[in-house]
């Protein structure tokens, strides 16, 4: 053991550093959002032409499949934690490569509900129903930045578990991905309802 | 040298159990929706079972229930009041913007 290693102070919450650091960033980015669902929230108050324009099937449907399948990679991520914090590597690197895999298939079916909406005339600054424009704006704006943090998870995530694999990462690698992963899923908890569910059709 | 004690972890069948509960919460947003109740009371419901999860996620699947409670006290109440301050002063800034005097 070094001299610095034995001069160094205890943790004060009693965990790694890495992880302090992405409970940190996860502070940040729920802040982040908060700011952009508050500034949603009054957007849409302001509006009295706000567009509500979506139909049990094929959107919400979509959603409700989407919410299962990203809570469902939350409990893979979960079981990948729990197989590399005792030391079963490949088991580890499976769940993370079932974790990826719905990463992916979430992100699919958003670009496919992205693709039908554009398809409609949805546009950033364009609403086809012919109420606030705002709507595109708002809805491509929050669920883009969610889709974008997926879409990182997933990366991250193959780095990860490559690097586990091999024996370059540690079970503390592999927790704190997890962080990340299901802090991209709690984020989803609040844009389904507020910005699916709050917006079906009359 | 640091002293980081792991703390012991629930098993898999708590989180199977969690995720059942989520999925539930899920399942009662979506019926909600559907009761044509009053936009306020739908948008009040919606965001306290959003907290609910957002709460048992962070402290089940996010591990904050077995980590130092100093953990807890530094993170969830530094959140709460950013969150609290976008929501009092963000309309008090709308609310100045219509009283900028009109242009001479």
């Amino acid at each position: 053991m070094g001299e610095s290693a034995m001069t160094m102070e205890q943790s004060p919450y009693g965990i790694q550093s890495k992880k302090l650091a992405i409970w940190l960033f996860i502070l940040a980015d729920a802040a982040t959002f908060g700011s952009i669902l508050f500034a949603y929230g009054y957007l849409r108050l302001a509006n009295p032409d706000w567009t509500r324009p979506f139909t049990f099937s094929p959107t919400i449907i979509n959603g409700i499949v989407m919410t299962v399948v990203l809570l469902t990679s939350s409990l893979t991520m979960v079981a990948a934690v729990v197989a590399a914090q005792a030391g079963r590597q490949s088991a580890s690197a499976r769940w993370l490569g079932v974790t990826m895999l719905l990463g992916v298939v979430f992100a699919a079916l958003h670009l496919n509900e992205w693709l039908r909406m554009i398809g409609e005339g949805w546009r950033l600054f364009r609403n086809p129903m012919g109420g606030s424009v705002l709507f595109g704006a708002t809805f491509f704006g929050i669920t883009g930045l969610h889709l974008l943090h997926v879409i990182c998870g997933v990366i991250v995530i193959a780095v990860i578990a490559i690097g586990f694999r091999r024996g370059r990462f540690d079970a503390g690698h592999v927790e704190t991905t997890g962080l990340y992963w299901h802090f991209v899923d709690l984020v989803w908890m609040f844009v389904f309802p507020l910005v699916y569910l709050m917006n079906v059709r009359p | 040298m640091t002293a980081i004690t792991p703390r012991r972890a629930p098993g898999m069948r708590l989180y199977v159990v969690v995720w059942i509960g989520l999925l539930l919460i899920v399942g009662v947003e979506v019926s909600l929706t559907y009761l044509q109740l009053p936009g306020p009371r739908l948008l009040a419901s919606l965001l306290i079972l959003a907290f609910i999860e957002a709460g048992i996620g962070v402290m089940y699947f996010m591990h904050l229930k077995y980590e130092r409670p100093s953990l807890f006290w530094s993170l969830i109440p530094t959140l709460i009041f950013v969150l609290v301050l976008m929501d009092h002063f963000w309309p008090d800034a709308l609310r100045l913007m219509h009283q900028r005097l009109p242009l001479p």
